[in-house]
């Protein structure tokens, strides 16, 4: 995007040796290396011009890929779709950049502090204290808020998951929640090869059951299931859905992931779902599946709230087995329990009730050992600064995979694939990432609903066609 | 945004073929005219047409290729941005970009295979070199729109179901690829031009049907009278004259 200045800078750049940035990037200060994954490395920088002095970006370098493929296809579909959206809930891609001398491609976003996974590792490490009610009713407002776009654009995510749900830190957007990671989503209005076959999607814990049963055509109601554990994990800061991964195949049938849904949903029924009987492994592994009796333990015993409670409602109604009869986000924005005290705002992190104690989410960690080019110096590691310096830690989302070292372990999840693994370790040098814990090849599917674009009713108001998309609510305060 | 013509990059990229007819200085300067530029660029779409089915990709890559090489034809030279790698590195990125990766090794087999002059002989590293200034010449707007879909609605909402009829329009909006059509009109535009066209050769009338739609039937006319002249003007075209298109471009300024 560039708009004018994304110029690259073929003859200084191959000119200079190593140590010398390319000539865009020296309009950033690189402050540090704040994440790391499959595909390559996110960097926090400021921005250096005077329009935007000390502007937080995180910068996200795409290695050029190994198998001598040219740009990651990943990255192709992400600056593809990122630069057709817009949406105060999505994250905004500022810039594109190539590095000709060595074939890599950044792309620059405004730069998140914080995600849901930071924040709900906080509360239940740190304060052990719930998330109030009015930030946890606010980030799903806001979230169901930029997905609601994503969908009425023909757009599903995919990958879903807290550290993919950034929330902006001090500043004008304070508290205003923003959806990453769009290397794994795709529009769906014409695909041209089921989902399914080009590997995975969604880390196992936020998977909808039609895609464990190994669904080729699914839809947007794959997010929304993504948010039902999201919103549960926000109320017990426990994910809801624990499941071990199962990785021997390609396309391995997950069913512990299963097991510990029906624990908490009972088994769904051919009679409240009728397609059941058309996925794959519902027919295939049957006495799998129905191996374990579960009681119903009860959804509202697991997320603590009244089955007759407004938020119980909505949750119940976004874990709705069939994705046909699952709510979508456009009439869960309308649902009761944003219509109720308190109501949701676009400042998700100030104090709810005044004289309220204001939580002090931590800020990214950032190693400022490591350059653009990855490499990272020999000196004695510099204490990461906690805070001030970096006040906009760079949100584990813009990337994959970000984030502490520790976290897939820590959350019990061997859950890499050994090739994985190994780049991990490698690289790891600073912060780590976590790498994409969902990374595992995964059927996928397409809505294979038709639905115009640009076609032309009599009746649409001229020049529009019927895909325009609908009103953004106003958001309520 | 990316499924919604009205709000996307494409729509707001549109060009008036003023701004399309360009030839660029360096270009001129080599004495390559008009004429010449809008051969090589015809020439490169059925380059890319003859690439992909030996890659077997669809249709739809086709022409989301041809669209990104029309596009940079519109800011580059064809003295800096050979057309003989462009057209098959459009191919290379389209295919990503449509989710039908094609190895850039197969292209090149391909091309030693399609073409034996060496003029068209480049490697893979060319190529993979030549998609990161596609990238950037084309501003990293990706999202292409294309007429096929609207085809298939506007017919079968006009009740068309004969299959002369429907292949015709088809034929006629894959050969719209020749032209610049899709930098400068909204895809449904083009369909709707084409299903006229179709419509007055096989002498249906579906008049009553056009009159029905809120659309400029000027602007679908004007666009139907483009590719009639075209199809006028191309009957004679010869590799020999292409040739001398391309021998211009060789000329040192």
């Amino acid at each position: 995007m560039g708009d004018g200045n994304a110029t690259t800078n073929n003859r200084s750049v191959s000119n200079s040796n190593n140590n010398e940035k390319p000539e865009w990037l020296q309009q950033y200060n690189l402050i540090g290396k704040i994440g790391e994954g499959t595909y390559g490395l996110v960097f926090l920088a400021k921005t250096k011009s005077p329009a935007n002095r000390g502007k937080s970006i995180a910068i996200k370098k795409f290695k050029q890929s190994k198998d001598g493929d040219g740009v990651s296809p990943t990255a192709i579909r992400e600056i593809m779709l990122l630069r057709e959206i817009s949406h105060e809930n999505v994250v905004k891609l500022v810039n594109v950049h190539i590095n000709h001398a060595d074939m890599s491609l950044y792309l620059a976003f405004d730069y998140a502090e914080h995600d849901l996974y930071e924040i709900i590792r906080h509360h239940r490490d740190k304060g052990s204290h719930c998330i109030n009610q009015y930030t946890v009713k606010s980030l799903l407002w806001q979230l169901l808020n930029g997905l609601n776009y994503l969908h009425s654009n023909w757009i599903i995510h995919r990958d879903l998951k807290p550290s993919n749900i950034l929330v902006m830190g001090e500043g004008d957007e304070h508290g205003v929640v923003k959806i990453a990671d769009f290397g794994l989503a795709r529009i769906y209005q014409a695909p041209l090869k089921p989902l399914s076959d080009n590997g995975v999607v969604v880390t196992i814990w936020y998977r909808a059951p039609e895609l464990l049963l190994g669904a080729k055509h699914y839809t947007s109601a794959v997010d929304m299931w993504a948010v039902g554990c999201i919103f549960a994990e926000l109320l017990t800061l426990k994910p809801l859905f624990q499941g071990a991964e199962a990785k021997s195949t390609p396309n391995p049938f997950q069913l512990d992931q299963l097991d510990k849904i029906f624990k908490v949903l009972g088994h769904p029924t051919l009679e409240k779902w009728p397609t059941l009987a058309n996925l794959p492994h519902w027919q295939s592994d049957l006495q799998h599946i129905q191996g374990h009796k579960y009681e119903n333990t009860g959804l509202h015993n697991v997320v603590h709230l009244s089955p007759k409670s407004a938020p119980y409602d909505l949750l119940s109604k976004m874990l709705e087995y069939d994705p046909r009869k699952r709510i979508t986000a456009a009439q869960a924005l309308e649902h009761e329990y944003f219509r109720i005290e308190p109501l949701p705002g676009r400042n998700a992190l100030v104090p709810s009730q005044p004289g309220e104690k204001v939580i002090n989410y931590p800020t990214r960690p950032v190693d400022t050992n490591t350059d653009f080019e990855g490499t990272t110096s020999l000196q004695p590691p510099q204490p990461v600064s906690s805070g001030n310096a970096v006040s906009g830690g760079m949100p584990g989302g813009h990337g994959v995979a970000n984030r502490s070292a520790s976290r897939p372990m820590q959350i019990g999840m061997p859950r890499m694939q050994p090739q994985v693994m190994a780049t991990y370790n490698m690289a790891q040098a600073g912060m780590g990432g976590a790498m994409n814990p969902a990374g595992i090849p995964m059927p996928r599917g397409v809505a294979a609903q038709p639905h115009q674009q640009q076609h032309l009713r009599r009746k649409d108001p001229p020049g529009m066609g019927s895909g325009y998309p609908p009103q953004q609510k106003s958001r309520r305060q | 945004m990316a499924a919604n013509f009205w709000t996307s990059s494409h729509y707001k990229q549109l060009l008036d073929p003023e701004e399309v007819d360009v030839v660029q200085p360096l270009d001129k300067d080599k004495g390559m005219t008009l004429e010449d530029f809008k051969l090589i660029k015809m020439n490169m779409a059925n380059y890319i047409w003859k690439l992909a089915q030996n890659v077997k990709v669809r249709q739809r890559v086709v022409a989301t290729a041809v669209t990104y090489m029309r596009r940079v034809y519109t800011r580059k030279s064809m003295s800096e941005y050979d057309p003989r790698l462009v057209a098959p590195t459009c191919l290379y990125l389209a295919a990503k970009a449509e989710e039908s990766t094609v190895q850039a090794r197969l292209l090149v087999f391909y091309i030693k295979k399609l073409y034996s002059d060496e003029k068209y002989r480049y490697e893979i590293k060319d190529i993979l070199e030549m998609e990161m200034k596609i990238l950037e010449a084309l501003n990293y707007y990706l999202v292409v729109f294309h007429p096929y879909r609207s085809l298939s609605q506007l017919l079968q909402d006009a009740g068309i179901n004969d299959t002369s009829m429907i292949q015709l329009s088809w034929g006629l909006v894959n050969d719209t690829y020749k032209m610049d059509l899709i930098l400068i009109h909204p895809p449904h535009l083009i369909a709707l031009a084409c299903i006229y066209i179709a419509s007055v050769y096989r002498e249906k009338d579906i008049t009553a049907w056009f009159e029905e739609l809120r659309v400029d039937m000027n602007v679908v006319k004007n666009i139907s009278m483009e590719i009639l002249d075209f199809y006028e003007s191309h009957r004679l075209i010869t590799d020999e004259r292409i040739n001398i298109a391309f021998s211009k471009l060789a000329l040192k300024p």
